[in-house]
Protein backbone atom coordinates (compact mmCIF):
# COMPACT_ATOMS: atom_id res chain seq x y z
CA UNK A 1 0.00 0.00 0.00
CA UNK A 2 1.66 3.56 -1.19
CA UNK A 3 1.53 6.00 1.46
CA UNK A 4 0.32 9.48 1.35
CA UNK A 5 3.49 10.83 0.28
CA UNK A 6 4.31 8.60 -2.55
CA UNK A 7 1.01 8.61 -3.89
CA UNK A 8 1.43 12.23 -4.33
CA UNK A 9 4.77 12.13 -5.86
CA UNK A 10 3.32 9.07 -8.16
CA UNK A 11 0.16 11.78 -8.92
CA UNK A 12 2.73 14.51 -10.11
CA UNK A 13 4.15 12.27 -12.51
CA UNK A 14 0.95 11.27 -13.56
CA UNK A 15 -0.30 14.70 -14.65
CA UNK A 16 3.50 15.87 -16.19
CA UNK A 17 3.68 12.88 -19.01
CA UNK A 18 -0.63 13.79 -19.54
CA UNK A 19 0.16 16.97 -20.44
CA UNK A 20 3.47 16.23 -21.81
CA UNK A 21 1.86 13.61 -23.81
CA UNK A 22 -0.31 15.77 -26.01
CA UNK A 23 1.95 17.48 -28.74
CA UNK A 24 5.73 17.84 -29.40
CA UNK A 25 8.17 15.55 -27.78
CA UNK A 26 6.34 12.96 -25.67
CA UNK A 27 8.89 13.77 -22.23
CA UNK A 28 8.40 17.35 -22.41
CA UNK A 29 6.03 20.24 -21.66
CA UNK A 30 5.45 22.98 -24.95
CA UNK A 31 4.39 26.18 -23.87
CA UNK A 32 0.94 25.07 -24.63
CA UNK A 33 1.00 22.29 -22.65
CA UNK A 34 2.12 24.15 -19.61
CA UNK A 35 -0.23 26.40 -19.84
CA UNK A 36 -3.15 23.63 -20.40
CA UNK A 37 -1.76 21.89 -17.03
CA UNK A 38 -1.89 25.55 -14.92
CA UNK A 39 -5.20 26.49 -16.27
CA UNK A 40 -7.10 22.37 -15.11
CA UNK A 41 -4.71 21.68 -12.63
CA UNK A 42 -2.97 24.56 -10.73
CA UNK A 43 -6.07 27.28 -11.59
CA UNK A 44 -6.53 27.95 -7.02
CA UNK A 45 -3.39 28.28 -6.51
CA UNK A 46 -2.52 30.26 -9.59
CA UNK A 47 -5.18 33.13 -10.28
CA UNK A 48 -3.14 35.31 -12.91
CA UNK A 49 -2.44 32.78 -15.00
CA UNK A 50 -5.08 33.70 -17.42
CA UNK A 51 -2.51 36.51 -18.07
CA UNK A 52 -0.17 35.63 -21.24
CA UNK A 53 3.32 37.03 -19.80
CA UNK A 54 3.01 34.72 -16.52
CA UNK A 55 3.12 31.87 -18.89
CA UNK A 56 6.04 33.30 -20.73
CA UNK A 57 7.74 34.01 -17.18
CA UNK A 58 7.03 30.83 -16.07
CA UNK A 59 7.93 28.78 -18.65
CA UNK A 60 11.44 31.19 -18.91
CA UNK A 61 12.35 30.63 -15.21
CA UNK A 62 11.78 26.82 -15.22
CA UNK A 63 13.29 26.24 -18.69
CA UNK A 64 16.66 25.47 -17.46
CA UNK A 65 18.44 23.88 -20.19
CA UNK A 66 17.14 26.39 -22.55
CA UNK A 67 15.46 24.04 -25.46
CA UNK A 68 12.10 25.74 -25.33
CA UNK A 69 10.27 23.17 -23.25
CA UNK A 70 10.12 21.78 -19.91
CA UNK A 71 10.95 18.68 -18.91
CA UNK A 72 10.33 16.59 -15.72
CA UNK A 73 13.48 17.83 -13.40
CA UNK A 74 12.19 21.53 -14.22
CA UNK A 75 8.60 20.92 -13.85
CA UNK A 76 10.21 19.48 -10.61
CA UNK A 77 10.79 22.86 -9.84
CA UNK A 78 7.36 24.44 -10.00
CA UNK A 79 6.21 21.99 -7.71
CA UNK A 80 9.17 22.86 -5.40
CA UNK A 81 8.10 26.48 -5.46
CA UNK A 82 4.60 26.38 -5.10
CA UNK A 83 5.50 24.09 -1.82
CA UNK A 84 7.78 26.90 -0.20
CA UNK A 85 4.78 29.43 -1.15
CA UNK A 86 1.73 26.58 0.61
CA UNK A 87 4.28 25.91 3.21
CA UNK A 88 3.96 29.60 4.40
CA UNK A 89 0.55 29.68 4.20
CA UNK A 90 -0.31 26.25 5.59
CA UNK A 91 1.62 26.52 8.76
CA UNK A 92 0.30 29.97 9.50
CA UNK A 93 -3.46 27.84 9.17
CA UNK A 94 -2.12 24.90 11.01
CA UNK A 95 -0.71 27.46 13.77
CA UNK A 96 -4.39 28.94 14.09
CA UNK A 97 -6.41 25.82 14.30
CA UNK A 98 -3.65 24.37 16.09
CA UNK A 99 -4.30 20.66 14.94
CA UNK A 100 -1.61 18.29 13.60
CA UNK A 101 -4.23 15.60 12.99
CA UNK A 102 -4.02 15.53 8.65
CA UNK B 1 -2.42 18.50 -8.63
CA UNK B 2 -2.97 21.07 -5.60
CA UNK B 3 -3.88 18.12 -3.73
CA UNK B 4 -0.76 16.54 -3.83
CA UNK B 5 1.22 19.72 -3.19
CA UNK B 6 -0.59 19.75 -0.05
CA UNK B 7 0.36 16.87 0.79
CA UNK B 8 4.08 16.98 0.32
CA UNK B 9 3.69 20.09 2.62
CA UNK B 10 1.39 18.92 5.36
CA UNK B 11 3.26 15.35 5.70
CA UNK B 12 6.42 17.88 6.51
CA UNK B 13 4.76 20.32 8.76
CA UNK B 14 2.68 17.45 10.66
CA UNK B 15 5.90 15.67 11.11
CA UNK B 16 7.49 18.50 12.08
CA UNK B 17 5.24 19.75 14.84
CA UNK B 18 5.52 22.63 14.58
CA UNK B 19 8.75 23.36 14.74
CA UNK B 20 10.74 25.12 12.08
CA UNK B 21 12.47 21.90 10.90
CA UNK B 22 12.64 18.32 11.43
CA UNK B 23 14.84 16.47 14.09
CA UNK B 24 16.86 13.44 13.57
CA UNK B 25 13.65 11.17 14.89
CA UNK B 26 10.82 12.72 13.02
CA UNK B 27 12.95 12.54 10.19
CA UNK B 28 13.15 8.74 10.36
CA UNK B 29 9.67 8.70 11.32
CA UNK B 30 8.38 10.52 8.40
CA UNK B 31 10.64 8.06 6.21
CA UNK B 32 9.65 5.05 7.19
CA UNK B 33 5.70 5.89 7.71
CA UNK B 34 6.04 7.73 4.27
CA UNK B 35 8.55 6.52 1.83
CA UNK B 36 9.02 2.75 3.19
CA UNK B 37 7.70 1.54 -0.06
CA UNK B 38 10.18 3.61 -2.83
CA UNK B 39 13.30 3.45 -0.23
CA UNK B 40 15.12 0.40 0.60
CA UNK B 41 16.57 0.72 4.01
CA UNK B 42 14.16 3.16 5.59
CA UNK B 43 14.11 0.51 8.51
CA UNK B 44 17.94 1.14 9.25
CA UNK B 45 18.72 4.17 11.48
CA UNK B 46 21.88 4.07 10.31
CA UNK B 47 20.88 4.26 6.59
CA UNK B 48 18.53 6.83 7.48
CA UNK B 49 21.31 8.94 9.48
CA UNK B 50 23.15 8.95 6.13
CA UNK B 51 20.19 10.10 3.92
CA UNK B 52 19.72 12.87 6.36
CA UNK B 53 23.26 13.66 6.35
CA UNK B 54 23.24 14.08 2.38
CA UNK B 55 20.29 16.51 2.86
CA UNK B 56 21.60 18.98 5.27
CA UNK B 57 23.37 21.25 2.75
CA UNK B 58 23.09 23.61 5.86
CA UNK B 59 25.00 21.22 8.40
CA UNK B 60 22.64 22.20 11.41
CA UNK B 61 21.72 18.75 11.57
CA UNK B 62 18.06 18.62 10.86
CA UNK B 63 16.11 18.81 8.08
CA UNK B 64 14.75 22.00 6.63
CA UNK B 65 12.03 22.30 4.39
CA UNK B 66 13.69 22.83 1.42
CA UNK B 67 15.87 20.21 2.09
CA UNK B 68 12.73 18.04 2.68
CA UNK B 69 11.96 19.39 -1.00
CA UNK B 70 15.28 18.22 -2.15
CA UNK B 71 14.83 14.62 -1.10
CA UNK B 72 10.96 15.17 -3.27
CA UNK B 73 12.05 16.25 -5.53
CA UNK B 74 15.35 13.95 -6.20
CA UNK B 75 13.02 10.90 -5.62
CA UNK B 76 9.94 12.15 -8.14
CA UNK B 77 12.79 12.47 -10.91
CA UNK B 78 14.13 8.70 -10.28
CA UNK B 79 10.34 7.63 -10.41
CA UNK B 80 9.62 9.00 -13.28
CA UNK B 81 12.76 8.13 -14.87
CA UNK B 82 12.03 4.29 -13.90
CA UNK B 83 8.59 4.69 -15.32
CA UNK B 84 9.73 6.71 -18.76
CA UNK B 85 12.48 3.85 -19.29
CA UNK B 86 9.88 1.12 -18.44
CA UNK B 87 7.70 2.06 -21.09
CA UNK B 88 9.99 2.34 -23.57
CA UNK B 89 10.26 6.21 -23.85
CA UNK B 90 14.04 7.50 -25.06
CA UNK B 91 14.73 10.29 -23.38
CA UNK B 92 17.89 9.76 -21.62
CA UNK B 93 18.57 11.26 -18.70
CA UNK B 94 21.05 13.94 -18.48
CA UNK B 95 23.42 14.95 -15.76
Amino acid sequence: MPSELETAMESLIMVFHRYAGKEGRSGTLTRRELRTLMENELSGFLKSQKDPTTIDRIMKDLDANGDGEVNFEEFVSLVVGLSIACEACYRTQLKNTQTWNL
Amino acid sequence: MEGAIKTVVMQYLSSARGKESLGGKNFQKLVQGQLGNILSDTDSASAVKDMMKGLDDNQDGKVSFQEYLTLVGYLANSLSEQKSTASGHEEAPKH
